[in-house]
């Protein structure tokens, strides 16, 4: 089965239920995407887009409401796949009696492994915690669970890396060692999907980017294809209420009719230019029209 | 069944370095010297008084240590996000449950054995006959425990950990209850009262402190038989809070 | 048949039958022979000829001639030689049971009936609940 992609996500819906059965919130709704062999792809939206709660289905931590998701062609109740996937959960948390190296071995038994404590010393060497490999975990800052999170998921060398905010609370060094080590993975041969607010995080090491809007499919593309498309405009206006300039990024196509109704609705217009387009301008113009 | 055995260990590190079990365990042996200092009346009755009233302690010690040790187990972690890692990749939910049910057995058994032990050193210090059903007696008690162990773990799939302590102890009340005395609660409804106390447990079989404390003979048996009716009770108890894990969504 | 059907629904079904096929349980007061009816429990009240008994659900048919009082006296005061409480106390927890040792199989046939029910239960549950794992 050589064409069969390590994560395939057909027509998924994710419905939560209200409180006093009032009814359900959509939380992700008819999405449709794929993670080839050896890509690495970007998954972005707003916060409560649904990215999180589509991480979740596809680790069979929520039962989809309909769609279907496949994994290397298994389910994700399959723990022999699930076995290949190396996972950073948003807001890491771990035991706090626990140290690293506690840790690590416990995970490397559970997951039938066969390592040392060396081996576990460079791995957390490699994820930059070499001198707390024996401290409570209680001690660690944000970031530092993040680290020990990284720890975990690269112990199996995975197949498929599902990596949820995993710079979040990073300063801008760990940010670039963070990005180094997927960059690394991606070569020795894992597909990567990483979902992530730090848009030029993933314009530097995706192939790919899904958008995501208010749970529903976008648009997805190579880097290329988003980033090469049509121009988009950045106009300029005054608010009329608060006499603070604002911005909007509007595709080629639209320009003009968005100065026309500018216009009609006697707008000072400061100035319209050409954005350079990087994927942050992609985002605002695609999840932005979305939300209209 | 490795994977289960690691995270039983794991379960059992991290139970006995919390604080919970040493509290409770403080509490028992106070509870135990308290029976033994109370002055008998009738020195011939000093020994029956002290097996009884110590074997109670140990079976309530044996409540007590499941509530503290489980009843926040799923919660903390799904609270901590600790259990996301954890299930989304190497457990699957039933090690999961039956990793954390066995460390926190285990933990309890260890703590029950040395509450017992206690109880022994009490009857030496009172010069009082050691009898040979006494280590039995808290093995079934350590049952009743995985039993009690099992309804915790269940009622922390449905309530939190407030209302997991008067449910538990609810049902750990209510199953000592003979049929008559249970249908004696709603004697309008004996039928429905029946049916009830059919499907609940019956702890009273792991009651022996009487029996013991008056120096009844006790056959074998008898042991085996509830032991393995109360490890039979707690698979039924842990199915059942698997099966309301595994339709659960962990968010 | 599928297995997930046969052991989410005919096995609970069936332990459900096994279970409340039982008009009584664990009271032995309430599957007592006649020679040992007469309990601590059962002395401390009277009633009709043909009236059931409160506490034992059974019917007492006929009225007890002087000897049999006389008989059930001696077996009473046999049971009791073991017995720590005072003349009319209630027996309680299982202190019954080893007081009268021809409930003993009684006992343990339910012990094991039941016991062999849960553990079916048990297995049902574990395999009804399993999610599949093949698309």
């Amino acid at each position: 089965m050589a064409d069969v992609h390590p994560l395939q996500v057909k027509r998924l819906s994710k419905r939560f239920p209200r409180k006093r059965g009032l009814g359900s919130v959509q939380a992700v709704s008819d999405l449709s995407f794929a993670v080839r062999q050896g890509e690495i792809v970007g998954f972005i939206g707003h916060n409560g887009a649904g990215k999180t709660t589509t991480i979740k289905c596809l680790l069979g931590l929520l039962k989809p409401s309909e769609g279907s998701i496949s994994l290397w062609g298994y389910t994700p109740a399959s723990r022999k796949v699930r076995a290949r996937i190396g996972y950073i959960p948003e807001n890491p948390d771990y035991d706090d009696s626990f140290s690293p190296m506690e840790y690590l071995s416990m995970f490397a038994s559970m997951r039938g492994l066969s390592g040392d404590d060396k081996s576990w010393l460079k791995l957390l060497k490699r994820v930059g915690l070499s001198s707390w490999e024996t401290t409570g975990i209680r001690q660690f800052s944000k970031g530092m669970r993040q680290r020990m999170s990284l720890a975990i998921a690269l112990q199996s060398n995975p197949d498929l890396l599902v990596l949820d905010e995993p710079t979040g609370g990073l300063d801008p060094m760990a940010r670039k060692e963070f990005r180094e080590i997927i960059i690394e993975e991606n070569k020795r041969g894992a597909s990567v999907f990483l979902s992530s607010h730090i848009l030029s995080d993933v314009e530097t090491i995706c192939h790919r980017a899904v958008i995501l809007s208010r749970g529903k499919l976008v648009t997805e593309g190579s880097m290329k294809e988003l980033l090469g498309g049509e121009n988009l405009y950045r106009i300029v206006v005054i608010s009329r209420k608060t006499g603070e300039e604002i911005e909007e990024i509007i595709p080629e196509a639209d320009l003009q009719s968005r100065i026309d109704s500018l216009r009609r609705d006697n707008l000072p217009i400061v100035k319209v230019e050409m954005a350079l387009k990087s994927l942050e301008d992609v985002f605002l113009s695609a999840a932005g029209g979305e939300s209209k | 069944m490795k994977t289960v055995f690691t995270f039983s260990l794991m379960t059992l590190r991290m139970l006995a370095r919390r604080r919970t079990l040493w509290g409770i365990l403080i509490v028992i042996f106070l509870a135990l010297v308290g029976i033994s200092s109370v002055p008998s009346f009738d020195v011939g009755n000093q020994g029956r008084f002290i097996l009884d009233f110590g074997l109670f302690g140990i079976e309530v010690g044996a409540l007590l240590l499941a509530l503290g040790l489980a009843s926040n187990l799923y919660p903390r972690d799904r609270e901590t996000r600790s259990l996301m890692p954890l299930l989304a990749v190497p457990l699957a939910r039933w090690q999961y449950l039956l990793g954390r049910f066995f460390g926190a057995a285990l933990v309890q058994a260890a703590a029950l054995i040395v509450t017992c032990l206690g109880l022994m050193l009490i009857l030496l210090f009172h010069e009082l006959p050691i009898p040979a059903d006494l280590l039995p007696a808290t093995l079934l008690i350590i049952v009743e425990g995985w039993f009690l162990l099992s309804t915790v773990f269940f009622f922390s799939f449905i309530a939190s950990p407030p209302l997991n302590w008067p449910l538990t102890t609810m049902l750990f009340v209510v199953s000592q209850m003979s049929v008559s005395e249970f249908v004696g609660i709603m004697p309008s409804a004996p039928g429905f009262m029946r049916f009830v106390r059919l499907l609940l447990p019956h702890a009273d079989v792991f009651h022996i402190k009487d029996p013991i404390a008056h120096g009844f003979e006790i056959e074998p048996v008898y042991f085996i038989i509830a032991i393995f009716y109360g490890l039979c009770y707690a698979a039924f108890m842990l199915s059942l809070a698997l099966a309301l894990f595994r339709g659960r969504d962990i968010k | 048949m599928r297995w997930t059907f046969a052991t989410g629904t005919i096995i609970p079904v069936f332990a459900l039958l096994v279970l409340s096929a039982c008009s009584t349980d664990y009271d032995v007061t309430e599957v007592a022979p006649a020679e040992h009816l007469v309990t601590d429990e059962h002395a401390g009240h009277d009633h009709a000829p043909g009236e059931p008994c409160y506490e034992t659900d059974i019917e007492s048919e006929q009225p007890l001639t002087g000897e049999e009082t006389t008989s059930i006296d001696e077996e009473r005061e046999a049971a009791h030689a073991g017995h720590a409480h005072d003349e009319g106390d209630r027996n309680h927890g299982t202190q019954w049971f080893f007081n009268q040792p021809w409930a003993a199989p009684f006992i343990w046939g339910k012990l094991v009936r039941d016991s062999l029910v849960f553990l079916a239960l048990a297995v049902g549950i574990f395999f009804a609940t399993r999610k599949r794992s093949k698309r």
